[in-house]
């Protein structure tokens, strides 16, 4: 069993490509942190209410102030059914974090009241719960789907069955289920090689960049699951653009990030997932590796949730060793220099909608997509708007958020259809189908159009 | 007799309101005056601590024999108000251990529970706590809320048929010969409960017996009478954070001295105290120093504190008192005692006893010993009940309830409301009408604020201490106007302006003491608020000088073709030009 083998025997050259499927764990710790403290900073002005997405098309939505200051306040330590049911209403999208004047700790006030709604008022025997379950542990599901691919992508969108799940398990069937990618990113990176593999076209392209051959640029690809299960060419693009810049990357073992976790109270499903991720990636950075992430939810979760709800060793180093894919080449690379003298041809000449993730968003990275794609002649990049997409993750694909979710990607989906061209663009993956979804455009990941630009 | 005999007591306190229904409940005729809103005086400015006796188990066990005893009773009768949070002595490195063992045995031979905690133990049980504590004492201290306490008292006096009259100042005792026969009164507003611009009067009530029970006033009603009552009254100050970061009182287990205290208090922490002598318990400065000592030594206890947000600070007037005979001259030797004081015995003028000195704890024993004085004077043979009898809000009642599907409140709003109303949770919060949330801070519905409109008049600040609508983080920046409007209907435009600005100053005054940090934030938001929206800086409705010309603003569009005059002034302008 490869899981079990210790941070200091782990050999990033030999990535852990197998899985298991992880046992559920019913008896949960309770979450304990007491965020009283966190109301201090509050002075109630209603700012965080006034970017809410949720408390915007829906009127039974506290929003954000109640479920985060209010709500610690009044709350004593040790209550038992204290927290309102409403937590399960936020979409755990994070604005209200930004549009705080006052440095309110809002979202980890909203992910630790939500757990311990889950942990503590929540059935778990409910069909909420187990939707939800299976839901926030949609690495599992995909680890089952991608044995057997084309089999669960026919199935996963087969009529009847996704009748019976929206009537057994509240999944709505208005949506259509991602495709399972026949080789999977990780699968595609040991038959290439591996990190030896990336070495060497590392060490290739240093030299043709006139740079020290054993120069110290590596970084640890934090690909989460869907770069891998789903979308393995956003994952493959990484590989390329960073090995072009002369990185040599490694893949490390990682599972699920927990935004989905988070997103629905399971915080001990997110500490199990993240104590192999830090562990891992502590590991790497204590050797000089930096973390990257290509998915915005990933990176925000290893920056900035880890660090603010976990205690485990080395996660303050992780977090601030993670970046998101393009920012990271934004600081330590020439990138607009390369795209000025670049030429893109074929399908991806075209104009883009981009849409910014709020998780992007609350890392400053809202605009670094439409700033750096302005170099190149033959695209068009196009923000849609500060508008959030609705589907936060799960939050969209629940039976009864799903008109919520739409309502609220609404704007978004206008300023779509206001754009040229049938090409979206987005960071994040769930972003992306809402977007695919409300409009029927195909969505790509600006690492796709950087690859398409300097490495094709 | 013929009938019951009436006696007037002075002072809506917790002594007052505690005698009023010990007598009304043995069926005495009993009228209770007050000069401000109940717990006006002292027992509203207190840092709302249940004393297990600990705090007395060295230097005064007597009085901490008989806190562990009313301790308990609270606990039954008025269960509503009191929060059994637990409470610890903790001592630090640097205090005695000699000390530490006398509290101990101190406690043992007066009966409070106490058990000794490791410093692990006590940080494990308030994780906020000094990590270099050594151990602690564990107590059954607790929070109690005293304007709940003294409300649910006068309620209860009041279905037992007495008469409670606020803001009503005695100003005279009616004297014949050696016996007081009665009170003359001034009402603010007319009699009944308190509506401001009503005209106010004087009355006369005749009384078979009267009761000072003025605490630190009480040297000026003996004086209307020609006797002295030498009340020693001694400030100390209260320092309220925003939230709590202790759920358990916290004591420093030293001897005697300032700032030694952390009282758990509804959302809030209520840090205590300082001990000084004043001269008059109405006008005594109110110094930063205090403000800044016991947020200081507090934090040697808890280290939080000397970061965390104050939302307010109050001074307390202590109506401690002596036998003249004693001389002490550091007002923390004054022991903590009650004293009765029959005039007659005493002054040889019949017919009014003054009850001085004690402790907020033991405001119902005082009360019963009182009240057994007075059935004395007319032989009235009846047992005193309120030790057994549950105050108005503490019948039998549960605080877990499904806040949703009963009252279609939020879980945490629902909570808070049924603590603070008790059993009388459903006559309140079940209501067809819609009822939303008036302050954010404390989560009180616009029911509960009715609920309390109907109970006091339009006095805002009465409504305040009974649903602690307005004493949260934003100390009413954003919902006094609300808490005004719901005035409306019942009460005129001016009454309700005039409750609303009483309101604003009240929760300035205490703010004064916290303008720092956050809490100057805060308050430079509301100014900004109430000023731009509610023509706080400078209504010019109320200014001196030429009328307002309201034709200068702008009225929308005017019915003529006329281009709009360029000389409109959206703020009305300084001279209305």
């Amino acid at each position: 069993m490869s899981d079990t083998h210790s941070p200091n025997d782990f050999d990033p050259a030999e990535p852990n490509t197998s899985e298991e499927y992880d046992p559920v764990d019913v008896a949960a710790d309770s979450a304990d942190a007491d965020l009283r403290p966190g109301a201090d900073s509050c002075y109630k002005c209603s700012t965080c209410d006034t970017t809410c997405p949720v408390a915007e098309v829906d009127d039974d939505f506290p929003g954000p102030k109640f479920q985060g200051p209010e709500q610690w306040r009044l709350k004593r330590r040790e209550d038992e059914q204290t927290i309102d049911d409403s937590v399960m209403s936020c979409s755990n999208c994070m604005r209200c974090d930004g549009a705080c004047p006052s440095g309110v700790p809002l979202s980890e006030m909203h992910n630790t009241a939500r757990g311990e709604y889950v942990d503590e008022q929540m059935s778990k025997t409910s069909v909420e719960y187990w939707r939800n379950r299976i839901l926030a542990n949609y690495r599992t599901s995909a680890w089952l789907a991608s044995k057997v691919p084309r089999l669960a992508s026919f199935a996963m969108n087969f009529g009847p069955a996704r009748w019976a799940m929206e009537k057994t398990l509240g999944v709505t069937s208005e949506r259509d289920f991602p495709e399972f990618a026949t080789e999977t990113f990780r699968e595609w990176w040991e038959r290439r090689g591996a990190a030896a593999e990336s070495r060497r076209r590392a060490r290739e392209a240093r030299s043709r960049l006139d740079e020290p051959v054993d120069g110290d640029k590596k970084v640890a690809y934090f690909h989460g699951c869907y770069s891998n299960y789903n979308t393995p060419e956003v994952g493959k693009a990484m590989v390329r653009v960073y090995e072009h810049f002369g990185y040599e990357v490694v893949v490390p073992e990682q599972r699920c990030s927990g935004t989905p976790m988070f997103a629905n109270g399971m915080v001990d499903d997110a500490r199990r997932h993240a104590e192999v991720n830090v562990s891992s990636m502590a590991d790497l950075v204590d050797r000089g590796y930096d973390a990257i992430a290509s998915c915005t939810s990933c990176s925000m979760a290893l920056r900035q949730e880890y660090p603010e709800l976990f205690d485990i060793e080395g996660i303050d180093d992780v977090a601030a060793r993670t970046f998101e894919s393009v920012e990271y080449l934004r600081i330590h690379e020439d990138l607009r220099g390369e795209l000025a003298a670049a030429d893109i041809e074929g399908d991806l000449a075209e104009e883009f909608a981009y849409h910014a993730p709020c998780h992007a968003r609350n890392q400053g990275l809202e605009r670094q997509a439409v700033e750096l794609f302005g170099e190149l002649d033959e695209v068009t990049v196009t923000d849609v708007g500060d508008s959030c997409s609705g589907i936060s993750g799960t939050y969209g694909w629940k039976a009864e958020k799903y008109d919520t979710s739409m309502e609220i990607g609404d704007e978004m989906f206008d300023h779509m259809e206001a754009t040229e061209g049938e090409t979206g663009m987005t960071e994040c993956p769930t972003c992306a189908m809402q977007m695919e979804h409300g409009t029927g455009y195909e969505i790509r990941h600006p690492l796709e159009l950087l690859e398409a630009a300097l490495v094709a | 007799m013929a009938s019951a005999p009436h006696v007037v007591i002075i002072g809506g306190g917790s002594t007052g309101a505690g005698i009023a229904r010990d007598l009304s409940m043995r069926g005495l005729d009993v009228t209770l005056l007050e000069q401000g809103n109940l717990t006006h005086g002292t027992t509203g400015r207190m840092h709302g601590l249940l004393h297990s006796g600990g705090r007395y188990a060295v230097s005064d066990q007597k009085s901490a024999a008989e806190c562990i005893e009313e301790n308990r009773v609270l606990r039954r009768i008025a269960s509503h108000c009191v929060e059994m949070t637990g409470g610890l002595f903790v001592k630090r490195p640097e205090d005695s251990e000699e000390y530490f063992e006398e509290k101990l045995r101190g406690c043992e031979a007066c009966g409070i529970p106490a058990e000794v905690v490791s410093g692990s133990e006590a940080r494990a049980m308030e994780p906020h706590l000094a990590e270099d504590i050594d151990k602690a004492i564990s107590v059954p201290d607790g929070a109690v809320d005293p304007f709940r306490l003294v409300v649910a008292n006068a309620a209860s006096a009041s279905e037992h048929g007495a008469r409670i009259e606020t803001h009503s100042t005695v100003t005279d005792l009616l004297v014949d010969g050696d016996e007081v026969v009665g009170v003359e009164v001034d009402h603010a507003s007319g009699a009944g409960r308190h509506v401001h611009g009503v005209e106010g009067g004087t009355e006369e009530i005749r009384a078979d017996y009267v009761v000072n029970a003025t605490g630190a006033w009480a040297g000026r009603i003996g004086e209307m009478a020609g006797v002295d009552v030498e009340v020693r009254p001694s400030k100390g100050v209260m320092t309220i954070m925003n939230t709590r970061q202790v759920d358990t009182v916290i004591n420093r287990c030293r001897p005697k001295g300032d700032a030694d205290i952390v009282v758990p208090h509804e959302t809030t922490a209520i840090l205590g105290t300082t001990d000084e002598e004043v001269e008059d318990p109405e006008d005594y400065p109110e110094e930063e120093w205090e403000v800044d000592l016991v947020i200081d030594t507090l934090s040697e206890l808890v280290p939080m504190l000397a970061d965390a947000r104050t939302i307010r600070s109050f001074w307390g007037v202590r109506p401690l008192y002596e036998p003249p005979d004693v001389g002490s001259t550091d007002p923390t030797d004054i022991t903590r005692d009650y004293f009765l004081l029959d005039h007659e015995e005493r002054d040889d003028l019949r017919g009014m006893t003054s009850i001085v000195g004690g402790k907020f704890t033991t405001y119902r024993m005082m009360g019963e010993e009182i009240s057994d004085h007075v059935c004395d004077q007319f032989g009235v043979d009846a047992d005193c009940r309120t030790a057994e009898v549950p105050l108005p809000g503490s019948e039998d009642f549960s605080v877990l309830r499904d806040y949703m599907d009963e009252f279609g409140l939020r879980s945490p709003v629902g909570r808070r409301s049924v603590e603070r109303l008790g059993s009388r949770a459903d006559e309140v919060l079940k209501t067809t009408d819609p009822n939303p949330v008036v302050c954010t801070c404390e989560g009180v519905t616009r029911a509960e604020v009715q609920d309390a409109i109907e109970g006091s008049g339009s006095n805002l600040n009465a409504v305040r201490i009974r649903t602690r609508a307005s004493m949260g983080n934003c100390q009413g920046g954003f919902c006094c106007h609300r808490l005004a409007s719901e005035l409306h209907g019942e009460y005129d435009e001016a009454t309700t302006r005039a409750a609303w600005n009483e309101l604003l100053e009240e929760r300035w005054k205490g703010q004064r003491h916290a303008l720092w940090g956050e809490q100057l934030s805060q308050a430079m938001l509301n100014y900004a608020l109430h000023a731009t929206t509610q023509n706080r800086d400078h209504d010019p409705a109320e200014r001196d000088g030429p009328p307002v010309d309201f034709g200068a603003f702008d009225d929308g569009a005017t019915p003529t073709d006329d281009p709009p005059t360029r000389d409109a002034v959206a703020d009305g302008g300084r001279d209305g030009d």
